[in-house]
């Protein structure tokens, strides 16, 4: 069989890095405070980098840094000291796309690097550029396909990342700037208004308005990779990588615990295509999902027509804080309306998942209350089966 | 400050010999956001053409490329440097190791549109092979007067014509003519928002969009004095474009803003990026 590979998940903050962790990551990705290309995200500081870092390595697991930003003369002056902090606080590797941060990481840290898909690199001679410099790994441009990914492997002996999951640039990576002309907010570094989501007529060489049943958009479906995971494997990919470091833990864990869930069994020779798992998988994300450019699908299947009308997910309904396993109480944060009477599960990391039928629900005084209606409302539900910090509450769909 | 120029065609180039120093042409298969893709007698009449009249001549071969593309890539990378065109224009860093695993002598020039943003980045490629860069539109002015202290490659400065935007493998156009059943056969398709319209194009290779205005730097392409000027031609009109290139070949500190105002009569002012910083933090509330 195949050799181990890594699960690479997103962190927006310390919560999702652990989340992340403990539901199956070998690995997650964080943005720092400079140089990454989620700049209105919250991103750590130095100080939970160092925690993160820590927090993973007791698991003897990794923590990558995004520092791919396309850089300004501006942001040369502190880099060095930059990069030597992030080696300080034990990252394991840098995720980069220009070139000139990878020297400087280089000539002044012994940090691995790891080729930003902003660099868009899909072919052979580029990925031999990236191993002669320096790199270890690479994660090639998302436009790769099955029969790309594989010349690649096997003429250059490098670790290749690839994404499995989650949102997609219509454009080539660092070849849009729609964000930067419609709204002055710079796509190559962190300020992505996503334009490519905006509705907009199309027009023939007349200037007539051809009008489809929906208006043009430059959006994509979402990726999903989960049906070919056993043949991403036996490609010789070193890394999946899921997308979406602004995504909730609820999002995190549930896509994290379905791959892991299919990476394992494969590995250990009983991969099953679970299609209720792409059904959990597009309801977290609410939005279509398809395999895209590793088989060849890049025409009108992959284009998402609805614009910004998708409503956010209401199935996470409860964190589990905490669980005394002499009274049998869990403690619950709610992050969703729940009722008496709703049949919901409870999912953790290692496959966990029962169903459960909500019955008495006490609140923090230990009155008996029959509706949680008030965001992070904190409340204690008996539950018989064994829960553990982190473990969450959905609705039960499948 | 030498001015080079993008033409749609052979003649073209014949007529504004006298007025340029050299062009930039797209090579058939492997180039993207040219106003034409020249086969390859064609880019070799042009090469002629240009070392006859002691012109400079650059090949863009910027398109990103798959490893279906490569063989061609090292057979036409080998041509262009057999024929001594002054530089190559790349986007994908195939090209750079190519230069380098084939030993071949041509120069080239950095051209990632929206990634050539700084002189530390600027030198890192000097060091392999890129003697040129053609900077980013996306900067401010001052970021290239900063860049042309500190960097060791000659600066091209893009001046005139439409600004790329957006390119994609995907074939955008086409896809929602196919979603919605809709026929058309238009060469050029326009996007339209709020009173503003994008040219937008499919190609072999995927899908372009353009900016809605042209931008006219003549002014501060004195200010910028950068070592090449470029003019674009891409969907201009050629008695235009050729009045254009006749005020950017005569254009000097005294004139700037008299050239510039005639310029502006024929397209609305623009300046893109060149005074507008663009920011990536957006402030709470914004």
């Amino acid at each position: 069989m195949t050799k181990k590979v890594e699960l690479l998940a997103p962190a927006g903050d310390l919560e999702r890095l652990k989340v992340a962790l403990l539901y199956g990551a070998d690995a997650v990705y964080i943005g720092g405070p400079r140089l990454g290309l989620r700049a209105n995200a919250i991103n750590f500081t130095i100080e939970e980098i160092k925690e993160g870092c820590s927090f993973a390595h007791k698991l003897g697991k990794r923590v990558h840094v995004a520092v791919n930003i396309a850089l300004h003369n501006k942001e040369i002056d502190g880099m060095v000291k930059y990069l030597k902090d992030l080696e300080e606080a034990g990252v394991d590797a840098i995720i980069v796309s220009d070139p000139a941060i990878m020297k400087v990481a280089k000539d002044n840290t012994n940090i691995e690097i790891h080729v930003s898909t902003q660099a868009s690199t899909l072919n052979i001679e580029a990925v031999k550029f990236w191993k002669k410099f320096g790199a270890t790994r690479v994660v090639l441009g998302r436009e790769t396909s099955k029969e790309d990914i594989k010349e690649i492997i096997d003429n250059v002996d490098i670790e290749i990342e690839s994404f499995i999951h989650g949102a997609m640039c219509s454009s080539y990576s660092g070849r849009c700037v729609l964000s930067n002309f419609f709204t002055g907010r710079d796509a190559n570094r962190g300020g992505c208004a996503q334009i490519c989501r905006w509705d907009f007529d199309l027009l023939d060489e007349n200037k007539n308005i051809l009008e489809g049943d929906k208006p043009f958009t430059f959006c994509t479906k979402d990726l999903s990779q989960l049906e070919y995971i056993p043949d991403m494997i036996d490609l010789g990919i070193s890394s999946f990588k899921i997308e979406g470091r602004m995504r909730s833990i609820y999002y995190i864990a549930t896509v994290v615990g379905v791959y892991r869930k299919a990476i394992d069994n494969y590995l250990s020779g009983n991969y099953k295509y679970d299609k209720d798992s792409e059904k959990v998988l597009r309801a977290v994300a609410n939005r279509d999902s398809i395999s895209q450019f590793l088989n060849g699908n890049f025409g009108k299947e992959s284009q998402y027509y609805n614009g910004r009308e998708e409503i956010s997910n209401q199935d996470f309904l409860g964190l589990v804080l905490d669980y005394d396993k002499d009274s049998k109480m869990a403690t619950i944060m709610q992050r969703n309306y729940f009722k008496k009477g709703d049949v919901v599960e409870f999912f953790g990391p290692n496959d966990k998942c029962f169903t459960y039928t909500v019955n008495d629900i006490y609140d923090e005084e230990g009155n008996i209350i029959d509706i949680v209606r008030h965001p992070k409302q904190v409340v204690k539900l008996p539950v018989e089966e064994e829960l553990n910090t982190c473990d969450m509450m959905r609705i039960k769909k499948y | 400050m030498k001015l080079i120029i993008m033409p749609k065609s052979i003649n073209m180039l014949n007529n504004l010999l006298d007025k340029i120093d050299g062009v930039i042409v797209g090579y058939k298969g492997l180039c993207m956001n040219m106003p034409k893709d020249y086969s390859k007698e064609e880019i070799e009449d042009i090469i002629k053409i240009c070392k006859d009249n002691n012109k400079e001549v650059f090949i863009s071969l910027n398109k990103n490329m798959f490893n279906k593309d490569i063989d061609t890539l090292k057979e036409v990378m080998i041509s262009l440097d057999n024929m001594g065109v002054n530089g190559i224009l790349y986007y994908d860093i195939a090209l750079v190791n190519i230069k380098e695993e084939l030993g071949l002598k041509v120069d080239l020039v950095w051209n990632q549109e929206h990634l050539t943003t700084n002189y530390l980045t600027m030198n890192f490629w000097y060091e392999y092979g890129a003697k040129y860069t053609l900077i980013s539109n996306e900067i401010t002015l001052d970021e290239i007067k900063d860049i042309k202290k500190n960097a060791k490659c000659k600066l091209m400065f893009y001046a005139f014509g439409y600004l790329p935007m957006f390119v994609s493998r995907r074939n955008l156009v086409k896809n929602y003519l196919e979603t919605f059943n809709i026929d058309d056969n238009s060469k050029i398709n326009y996007l339209s928002k709020e009173g503003k319209e994008y040219q937008i194009i499919d190609t072999e290779d995927g899908t372009i969009a353009y900016s809605d205005r042209v931008l006219n730097a003549i002014k501060e392409s004195i200010e910028i004095d950068a070592d090449y000027t470029i003019l674009n031609s891409f969907s201009i009109d050629e008695d235009i474009f050729n009045k254009v290139v006749d005020l950017f070949s005569k254009v000097s500190t005294d004139n700037a803003l008299e050239y510039k105002e005639e310029i502006d009569k024929m397209f609305p002012t623009y300046l893109g990026f060149l005074y507008n910083e663009t920011i990536y933090k957006v402030k709470k509330n914004d």
